[in-house]
């Protein structure tokens, strides 16, 4: 039996689980703002108060993301990749392939059966392919961020956004409005537009069903559904996303605490 | 017409002195800053490091010893011979008493300046030699009585073009397909011009006995690196970065005297693989890197990374002209004749050469050789395959050798990237996720 | 019984010096790039010994073949298979000429030629048929064929020892020498299978003295030379006589005397036409390396019966590659006297030619590590090195 928590230092959040074994105990997420290590201490506390545990309990902590030098008093590291093909595994049985498309970067890894990473492709030069993307785009349309997704399902057709860059595609999009374009259509080619951009990246990769999507963006039914008709295949979606990446830290810090204990 | 607009330099436009005295002043502080910290890691990662790596660093300053020793041996009359590429026939150079010198560019910095006049997608090597011609940064290139120019590709012919303004480049043309008959033929005249030359140039004549004095130095060249590679094949008694050190300092470095030292290095080596001192844990992950050349100092980058991360791993051998490709292969002569010298020069260059550059019915089909016995003999567990923006010819032949690899079971990754030191960052996510993945194989 | 012990004892004596010289040179021949080629160079005098040894153990001065010089006719082994009396010697596919004295052995051309027509007859001197001879000496030669292949003109040819000297020469003088181009090459190569056949028909025909009542040849003597139309034009044949004439061993009067028409057109021992060649020969190989191996007819034959359909499967001695190991140099291609191709231009596995003389060099100067190796009956004896390695400056 062996206690663990997994930090994910994100670009814009940072999420902790804690888990037994393979049993989630419990789960924060918190905003980095300007003081990110303060925000990585206080979510952890949180998440130890919620799983009624305290800091000597916690037998191995493995943080992963961008800021992984930020979380001082982690025990190991692992990459990004290595946690999403974990988690993904753990997920679902039948994962051979996990696409993470975070706030600022987009990644797709492939795994075998236990979770172990073969391959991994990454896409971090382009914005248009991540999370970003929907908020300035949200920003645009002045849609909240939550609406952007089912409206897009509404349209039966995607507006055309020529540019190929998410700079220009902010002033399509305005000029679009002002030709009247349906909002409905706007929002279904930007999410066609990302998928785009992250159906590429996987191809890099080739595909292997079964494929999972996580991330904070996989919540999105209107990016989901661009995603799926772009690869053409369908996409397993865990229930709590955001945290795939924490999951996955989450195990290897306990496989970690495990051999250690040995 | 072009002659009477053209007044100058025709591509790099004119500078003021002070300009060129600053921008020369910083580039030069940073590469020596850039040169000593390099230095720096490699001890800091290796603390055993052995002392005969001392003479390595010592001549791996170009604005230092060397550059002093050039200097007066040009005084004293000798001429010094700079080639950009590895088609260009060294023993001629010695055999005419001359100084062969490579001069690639390797500052980051400098490509900065060059992108004032080449756009950004040429290759950064190339951008990175003429911003280094704008302020006279490199000591060799300066120095140089003649360069040899082997129009490989693209760049390396424009880039001529350039630098003819400055100094008498002397074109080679090396045919593409290297197995046809007139191929061979070809490169051979290319050689008789090329030997003219420097016989005109030096005002010695190269003869069968200095041409064979010089094919015979060249070979315990050969003989001293041949060693120093083998010895990575086995357990790590040296860091990959320290080796590619040694090996690149042999393109400027008096070839002699650099035989000897490397000798004194592996005598040091083959004591340690006894007591089994090793650089770094023996299970360390064995990396290959394969691609455009890593020059010294600033593409140390990648290197570094790669043996410094989290997990580390271990460069055991290249497929780059910049460093296992060096002097690994041989002047092979028959009988000690003029004319059979010649050609077994002329093709020692030619034919060994695994440069993508070449195809033939088969396409580079030397290259996949290549890589596959390096994999095999030094035991490497995953591929780095370097590519900087702008080189066409390797870019493309990764998806043949990516095809390859995976029926070798071979993790490949393709790493992607610049003269600059800006994504660092990001190179490091991804190294260190590689590495992670063949760590994890190992386990399996 | 004292024969018999001194004949032992020199064997023995012979045997041993053979061995020392052999291990002199594997020892004291530190250059890697010269090894093999001191081998071999020593190896072809002890092969050119052995084949005539008879001119160094006597018996000499033989009576009944007085008239030919101080030599004995030979004093050839194999006389005699399985009781049956094969007077003419073993058969051997190299140029042990049937016409010099004191061999040991007997040239398979010569041998084929002479049983092939009338193979039916015996007579006094040859107590087994024609076709028994005839099988024995087409036998030995598959036989050998599969066994050493081109080793014999490698390593035992006097003939090759003899081209193997001119380059020598030409070295020492600092000559360079000539390429032939790739076509000329392939002329000579295909040539020589036409030769042979060509040959070999003539001898038969010619052997009937008559075809259809129609008598070909008057004279019989004439008829008796014509049998072997190839020894006509051999230039080993002149090679040998000449200088076994020179060293006193045969009466070069004599083989003179043996011969038809004004300028000794045709002959036993010599002809014009023998010489010339021989002189063409000399003169060319002088400039270009092993230029008679090129399109030797007996060589030949050897290539046809173990580079071929079948017997390429089953011929023992081979020169294999390891694709990933060659780098496409091109040393080997350069440094191979015969200027053979395909152990440059075939990828991997078996690249044995039928050009090939199995001399070696390209496996000596192959500088990557096992890439080139030279395989007996499935094992690697000789493989290419690093010749970096070994050598003392």
């Amino acid at each position: 039996m062996t206690i663990s928590a997994g930090i994910d230092m994100g670009t814009q959040r940072v999420k902790v689980v804690i888990i037994k074994d393979e049993q989630v105990l419990s789960q924060t997420q918190n905003f980095l703002g300007f003081e990110p290590t303060k925000a990585v201490e206080q979510a952890f506390e949180e998440a130890l108060q919620k799983a009624k545990l305290s800091h000597e309990d916690i037998q191995h902590v493995t943080a992963t993301g961008a800021g992984v030098e930020m979380v001082s008093f982690a025990d190991s590291t692992v990459s990004m990749m290595g946690a999403d093909a974990r988690a993904g595994a753990c997920f679902f049985s039948s994962a051979r392939t996990v696409i993470d498309v975070g706030a600022e970067e987009a990644r797709a890894v492939k795994c075998d059966e236990r979770g172990a990473m073969l391959d991994f492709v990454v896409n971090a030069r382009c914005a248009a392919g991540a999370g970003t993307f929907i908020e300035a785009m949200s920003r645009a349309l002045e849609v909240e961020l939550e609406d952007m997704g089912s409206l897009s399902l509404k349209a039966e057709r995607a507006s055309p956004i020529n540019a190929s860059c998410v700079i220009f595609a902010e002033s399509d999009v305005v000029s679009l409005i002002h030709r009247d374009e349906p909002k409905t259509e706007i929002a279904r080619a930007i999410f066609d537009a990302m998928a785009e951009r992250v159906s590429s990246m996987v191809y890099r990769l080739g595909i292997n069903p079964d494929i999972v999507l996580v991330g904070g963006v996989a919540k999105d039914v209107g990016f989901v559904a661009s995603l799926k008709r772009r690869l053409g295949t369908e996409l397993l979606i865990p229930e709590e996303p955001l945290f795939a990446g924490a999951v996955g830290a989450a195990l290897i810090a306990g496989k970690r605490a495990a051999r250690r204990q040995q | 017409m072009a002659s009477e607009i053209e007044k100058g330099s025709r591509y790099i436009p004119e500078m003021s002195k002070s300009e060129i005295e600053e921008l020369g002043n910083s580039i030069k502080t940073s590469s020596i800053k850039v040169m000593e910290q390099n230095i720096e890691k490699m001890k800091k990662t290796w603390p055993n490091r052995p002392e005969a790596m001392e003479y390595f660093d010592e001549i791996s300053n170009f604005f230092g010893r060397r550059e002093k020793e050039i200097r007066e041996q040009k005084e004293a009359g000798k001429k010094l011979i700079g080639y950009s590429c590895m088609f260009a026939p060294i023993e001629f150079i010695l055999a005419a008493d001359a100084i062969p010198v490579r001069v690639g560019s390797g500052w980051y910095d400098a490509a900065k300046l060059g992108d004032r006049i080449m756009p950004v997608e040429v290759c950064p090597v190339i951008r990175s030699t003429v911003g280094a011609k704008m302020v006279s940064l490199s000591p060799y290139l300066e120095l140089s009585d003649a360069i040899i120019s082997p129009l490989t590709c693209d760049g390396r012919t424009k880039l001529s073009e350039i630098l003819s303004d400055f100094k008498p480049i002397w074109y080679m043309t090396p045919p593409r397909v290297k197995d046809d008959p007139q191929s061979l033929s070809l490169w051979k005249e290319e050689m008789q011009v090329i030997k003219g030359k420097i016989e005109e140039l030096t005002g010695n004549k190269i003869t069968k006995d200095n041409l064979r004095s010089s094919i015979e130095k060249m070979q315990q060249a050969t003989k001293a690196f041949r060693r120093l590679q083998d010895l990575r094949k086995g357990p790590p008694v040296i860091t990959g970065r320290d080796a590619m050190l040694v090996n690149q300092t042999s393109l400027w470095d008096n070839i002699e005297r650099w035989t000897q030292k490397t000798n004194e290095l592996c005598d040091e080596l083959e004591k340690r693989v006894e007591q089994k001192d090793y650089a770094c844990p023996p299970d360390t992950s064995r990396v290959m890197v394969t691609g455009t050349p890593m020059l010294w100092p600033d593409s140390w980058k990648v290197p570094n990374l790669i043996e410094e991360s989290n997990p580390k791993g271990l460069l055991v051998v290249d497929e780059q002209c910049s460093g296992d490709r060096i002097l690994y292969d041989p002047v092979g002569v028959d009988e000690w004749t003029m004319s059979d010298m010649f050609d077994a020069v002329s093709e020692r260059y030619l034919m060994a050469s695994t440069c993508p550059c070449f195809t033939s019915e088969q396409g580079n089909e030397d290259r996949v050789n290549w890589i596959m016995n390096r994999i095999k003999e030094y035991k490497v567990d995953g591929v780095i395959y370097y590519v900087v923006r702008g080189c066409i010819l390797y870019a493309m032949e990764y998806a043949r050798i990516k095809r390859i690899l995976d029926q070798m079971g071979i993790p490949v990754y393709y790493l992607d990237t610049e003269y600059t030191r800006e994504d660092v960052g990001q190179m490091k996510t991804r190294i260190e996720a590689f590495l992670e993945m063949l760590e994890a194989r190992i386990d399996i | 019984m004292l024969e018999t012990i001194a004949e032992i004892l020199l064997t023995t004596i012979a045997v041993g010096l053979v061995t020392a010289g052999i291990l002199a040179i594997l020892v004291w021949v530190r250059n890697l790039t010269r090894k093999l080629s001191a081998l071999r160079l020593f190896i072809q005098i002890v092969a050119v010994a052995v084949i005539f040894l008879g001119l160094i153990i006597g018996p000499f001065g033989v009576a009944e073949w007085s008239y030919l010089g101080s030599a004995p006719k030979d004093i050839a082994i194999g006389k005699n298979i399985m009781g049956r009396p094969y007077p003419d010697g073993l058969s051997v596919p190299t140029f042990a000429c049937y016409y010099a004295s004191g061999r040991t052995s007997t040239c398979v051309v010569w041998q084929l030629q002479s049983y092939i027509f009338p193979y039916w007859e015996t007579s006094s001197t040859y107590l087994t048929t024609g076709l028994e001879r005839l099988g024995i000496a087409f036998g030995l030669l598959v036989v050998m064929s599969l066994i050493f292949g081109r080793f014999f003109c490698g390593w035992i040819c006097p003939f090759g020892l003899y081209m193997d000297l001119l380059t020598r020469l030409r070295k020492t003088l600092k000559i360079r020498y000539w390429s032939l181009s790739e076509k000329a090459n392939q002329a000579l190569r295909q040539s020589r299978y036409l030769i042979i056949a060509a040959f070999l028909i003539l001898s038969a025909i010619l052997g009937m003295r008559a075809i259809a009542g129609v008598e070909l040849i008057p004279e019989a003597e004439l008829g008796r030379y014509l049998e072997m139309p190839f020894c006509q034009v051999c230039p080993a044949k002149p090679l040998f006589v000449l200088a076994e004439g020179a060293l006193g061993y045969m009466n070069l009067d004599y083989a003179l005397s043996k011969t038809i028409g004004d300028f000794a057109l045709t002959g036993w021992y010599l002809t014009s036409i023998n010489i010339i060649i021989l002189g063409v020969v000399t003169v060319g190989s002088f400039k270009v390396r092993r230029l008679w191996c090129r399109i030797c007819p007996l060589g030949g034959l050897i290539a046809l019966f173990s580079r071929f359909g079948p017997f390429k499967k089953l011929s023992l001695i081979k020169l294999t590659k390891v694709e990933e190991k060659c780098t496409k140099c091109g040393i080997c291609k350069r440094v191979c006297p015969p200027q053979v191709t395909e152990v440059y231009d075939k990828k991997g596995g078996d690249v044995t030619a039928s050009d090939c003389i199995l001399c070696f060099r390209c496996v000596e100067m192959c500088p990557y590590e096992d890439c080139l190796s030279v395989e007996v009956a499935g094992k690697k004896i000789y493989k290419s090195k690093n010749w970096l390695k070994e050598e003392e400056e």
